[in-house]
């Protein structure tokens, strides 16, 4: 998977195309998402990640325009966007969660349609067309009617459509949803080749996905942003402890090497793992924000006990992730229980 | 205004992309062509008839108002049935297949949305009416001779008619995403303002110009007549803007659900 990472780095001096201020979204009695913030710049991919329920849909609901916030301000490329909205509305593509298509129209009709509804100037309409066509990979299907297609071209029209219009700004809302994983790793090749001159917000349960794809993640739950960083930053920021994987040589040496790895200032735990042949593999728990493994390898080359193998162990954003969450989720129930009520989590407003 | 033309044109030709249009086209103008040819054989029956009838009965009743005025009034029946069908589709086509929420996200203002339907209706109307004109061409053909001023009055009459009740359609098509309710309802709101036009003959004084004046039959009768009056005119683009109005309002709801 690592390999697979994007390696493109986005210029810390990039233009910042949306700006999201302290936007809630209240339904009535149910608030859906309460002050959320933050910042994407040109060429930059931001993940949101979170359970279903967590408000990603809402907040993306709220950047295309379908409604305006509670409060807060939405800014794309620095105007308000429901002060002008007709015009800036231009300046993004969307792809929604369900993939809305006119199933009766042709591929073509309909990305006809939405060129026309973009305001494509006519005398560059084809060639754009073409364009996008092709970068979907849609040439074979064109003239087929969408609701004959399968889910995969479905998804591609999706996309394709809102790139129409060259947006500043693309949001796409769980684009490999029901996907198999051929046309998953199609989309998600697709996705990032798009990030790379554009501004691009995901969102996502899958988290594989996200960490793929986004050069930084926003972890959303219960309508609050409750992390954000990137993938490396988010792993270091949640880690208490960290774990240090060692194998060393010369078993008969164990007990020494235990010794002074207890000794070593930092060291909380040391364990030992499995011992076979020649070989110990030990595990040392240590405390936050340090990197022990230069001291570490010294001890071992001075003592002239051969280390084989050294690495952090790090936790996954996986394992970040339900950290996050189910923190988050005691946490709430700490705070709930004096009251003698739950919060329920959203229900029937649309929000995922 | 120009988003509102283009949704009107892709919603125009939605109407052609399943068999619901070629459906609706073959209906009302089946319906139609029966209703105008028989319409004419009445008229030669009559006219062979003629000569047992005093002169001024025969000289009060030309061709035109004989033919015309009834193949109006009759098509206004007709209307209560073809525009649910026609207007279900507006707004809970969109729903169904969640383009709505793609139409709200493109750079479409509200109004251009609510417009754009209303025009893509009234486009496909004027279609289905296109043929019709064939009949003048048949009429003189055959020898007739028509007042042509009094045909032209008919036509108009009978489109503000027909707007009126697609922009009735459109609000209740706006507020379900099931056609077939979008449909059933109108039909029955329509019922209810053809009723009006019976109220109206049974009740007396004011009550009878109160109900007269809200039936849209009432106001059509002197278009299909050849009288041009204007008030009626101003009556039908009220009933229209009041509830492409309501249809506007009711698009805008998902922006008020805010607190």
């Amino acid at each position: 998977m690592d390999s697979m990472k994007k390696a493109h780095v986005v210029a810390p001096d990039a233009p910042v195309r949306v700006r999201v201020e302290s936007i809630s979204k209240r339904f009535g009695t149910l608030t859906a998402i309460e002050g959320v913030s933050f910042e994407v710049r040109q060429g930059e991919v931001l993940g949101f990640l979170g359970p279903n329920g967590a408000g990603k849909t809402t907040t993306v609901r709220i950047l295309t325009g379908f409604f305006p916030p509670s409060e807060g301000t939405v800014w794309i490329d620095g105007r308000a966007l429901f002060e002008s909205p007709k015009e800036i509305k231009r300046q993004i593509g969307y792809l929604p969660e369900v993939v809305p298509l006119y199933t009766d129209m042709k591929v073509s009709e309909f990305l006809d349609f939405a060129a026309a509804a973009k305001g494509v100037p006519r005398k560059f309409k084809k060639t754009k067309l073409k364009e996008i066509v092709n970068r979907c990979g849609l040439e074979t299907v064109q003239n087929r009617l969408v609701g004959q297609l399968s889910k995969g071209f479905r998804q591609r029209v999706g996309l394709a459509q809102a790139l129409v219009g060259d947006p500043k700004v693309l949001i796409l809302d769980e684009p490999t949803s029901g996907l198999d994983p051929k046309q998953i790793i199609e989309i998600r090749g697709l996705i990032r080749e798009l990030g790379r001159e554009r501004t691009l917000i995901l969102s996502s349960h899958i988290l594989p996905e996200v960490s793929m794809v986004c050069d930084r993640i926003l972890i959303m739950n219960k309508g609050r942003v409750v992390a954000s960083g990137t993938s490396e930053e988010l792993e270091a920021s949640l880690k208490d402890t960290q774990e240090i994987y060692i194998v060393m040589g010369e078993r008969h040496r164990k007990d020494e090497a235990l010794g002074f790895l207890r000794a070593l200032v930092g060291v909380e735990k040391v364990s030992v793992i499995d011992e076979r042949s020649d070989q110990v593999s030990l595990s040392l728990t240590v405390s936050k924000n340090q990197d022990l493994r230069p001291a570490i390898s010294r001890l071992f080359v001075s003592r002239e006990i051969p280390l084989l193998e050294i690495r952090s162990g790090r936790l996954s954003l996986e394992e970040i992730f339900l950290k996050i969450v189910v923190s988050e989720a005691a946490l709430q129930e700490d705070k709930a229980k004096p009251e003698g009520e739950k919060t329920e989590p959203e229900k029937g407003t649309g929000a995922s | 205004m120009k988003g509102a033309w283009i949704l009107a044109r892709k919603d125009f030709r939605s109407y052609f992309h399943s068999w619901t249009g070629v459906l609706l086209a073959v209906f009302f103008l089946v319906i139609a062509g029966l209703f105008f040819c028989l319409l004419v054989l009445n008229y030669a029956r009559f006219s062979f008839e003629a000569s047992k009838y005093p002169q001024e009965v025969i000289q009060s009743l030309g061709l035109t108002r004989f033919v015309y005025t009834s193949f109006f009034l009759n098509m206004a029946m007709i209307l209560i049935f073809l525009v649910p069908l026609i207007s279900m589709r507006a707004f809970s086509e969109e729903k169904k297949q969640q383009t709505l929420e793609l139409l709200y996200t493109y750079p479409f203002s509200d109004f251009d949305i609510v417009w754009g339907k209303f025009w893509g209706m009234l486009q496909f109307f004027s279609f289905l009416l296109l043929p019709t004109a064939v009949y003048l061409g048949w009429i003189y053909f055959l020898g007739g001779r028509l007042d042509g001023g009094q045909v032209a009055l008919g036509y108009v009459g009978f489109i503000l008619l027909a707007a009126s009740y697609l922009s009735l359609g459109l609000f209740v098509s706006a507020l379900s995403e099931n056609q077939v309710v979008s449909a059933v309802v109108t039909f029955g709101v329509l019922i209810v303002f053809w009723i009006l036009d019976w109220v109206a003959g049974f009740a007396d004084g004011l009550w009878a110009h109160f109900f007269s004046a809200l039936s849209p039959l009432a106001h059509y009768r002197d278009f299909t007549l050849g009288i041009l009056d204007f008030s009626h005119t101003v009556y039908f683009v009220f009933f229209q803007l009041y509830f492409l109005f309501l249809a506007l309002r009711v698009i805008e709801a998902r922006h008020w659900k805010t607190s």
